[in-house]
């Protein structure tokens, strides 16, 4: 059976969300309180799209939201978004809620009021603008926690005064570990005593950010 | 002014929202000898308050937990939360009962159908339909036809 998923409030991440999840094999359905909006909406195939307001038990009745996989919060009110998921969650039986927040500082109180996962997009967008614009080194970064745990993915360019060096001779932040090492076809999994190559890459796992040091320390940018 | 604390009611009484029944609570409390704090975000707002009103007021958006910590909600045992927003009421009266264990937590909600899923985390609801409605019922001498 089909994985069904709720998408509640939004707009443009409504409608990218429904387009990505609808052609992962999902069954989405789109609640908006916005009868215009609705309507750009049900241009997308095979999205199912409910007018009304999804704080209210009626509404997420009448889309058939008993029992639902997921349910994604996405209204512009952190307010709605945490009544949306509690309803979704004690009413519904929905098996994972996830919220947007605008205020960061509430994304603990929100994981206290049960809701699975808590996104807070301004943050995730300026750790990402951050990364853009002062890592150019990393290739790619997935934070995990809330971005208190993060992985990220170094080239290790000629340059670098780690090249040749081994592992326990560059000082990293203790913070930091070097989970495996990506040499062209080979991924291995690294030792005190193992030699950084130019051109390889290393798969850091570090905590509260501390792979920037690491990365300095790595590239010598 | 202040009553001893540690009383029941003793400490401050906090009033999210001062419409028509924020206004008329804070007024009624403050006559009472009762320390009060009422927040609203429009300063405007604070007009429908008696010129005796003795408690403090505080311009703010009240989801924000900054603006609770000034309002000093640690020192208080009651918060009245009474925006004309359902889920705006909800989100505050948690935040009191959850994070600052307040004792006594009152929210106002138009939706009737909202308050069952709050009976568990201890906040007291009240809804002026449903308060209507038996208030009509009596004065129609009908049964009260109780939940």
């Amino acid at each position: 059976m089909k994985k069904r998923v709720f998408l509640i409030g939004g707009y443009k991440k409504t409608k990218s969300l429904a387009v990505s999840l609808l052609k992962k094999g999902y069954e989405v359905t789109a609640i908006n309180g916005d009868m215009e909006k609705c309507v750009v909406l049900s241009e997308i195939d095979d999205l199912a799209v409910i007018h009304g307001d999804g704080s209210k038990p009626y509404v997420l009745e009448e889309a058939n939201a008993y029992n639902a996989d997921i349910a994604i919060a996405l209204t512009e009110s952190d307010a709605d978004n945490l009544v949306i998921c509690e309803l979704c969650k004690k009413k519904f039986r929905v098996k994972k809620t996830v919220a947007l927040i605008t205020d960061s500082k509430k994304s603990e109180f929100f994981y206290r009021m049960g809701i699975d996962s808590v996104v807070c997009a301004i943050t995730a967008i300026a750790n990402i603008i951050e990364q853009q614009a002062f890592l150019d080194e990393i290739a790619t970064l997935v934070p995990l926690g809330e971005g208190r745990v993060r992985i990220a993915q170094v080239p290790i360019p000629q340059s670098s005064p780690a090249v040749d060096k081994m592992l326990w001779e560059i000082k990293l932040p203790r913070e930091v570990l070097v989970g495996c090492i990506l040499r062209g076809e080979k991924s291995l999994v690294p030792r005190g005593e193992t030699r950084v190559l130019a051109g390889d890459v290393l798969v850091l796992i570090s905590s509260d950010e501390h792979e920037k040091a690491a990365v300095r320390e790595l590239t010598g940018a | 002014m202040k009553l001893p604390e540690g009383k029941k009611g003793g400490g401050n009484i906090i009033i999210v929202g001062c419409g028509r029944l924020g206004a008329n609570l804070a007024n009624t409390l403050s006559d009472d000898e009762k320390s009060v704090v009422i927040i609203d975000q429009n300063k405007d707002s604070f007009r429908k308050l008696s010129s005796s009103f003795g408690g403090k007021t505080l311009v703010g958006d009240a989801t924000e937990i900054s603006v609770l910590t000034d309002a000093e909600i640690e020192k208080a045992s009651t918060v009245i939360s009474v925006t004309d927003r359902d889920n705006t009421n909800i989100l505050i009266a948690q935040l009191a009962k959850e994070l600052f264990n307040i004792e006594e937590v009152v929210a106002r909600l138009y939706d009737p159908e909202c308050g069952c899923v709050y009976d568990e985390f201890g906040i007291d609801t009240i809804c002026p339909a449903v308060l209507s409605r038996k208030e009509i019922d009596k004065l129609l001498g009908l049964p009260s036809g109780d939940e």
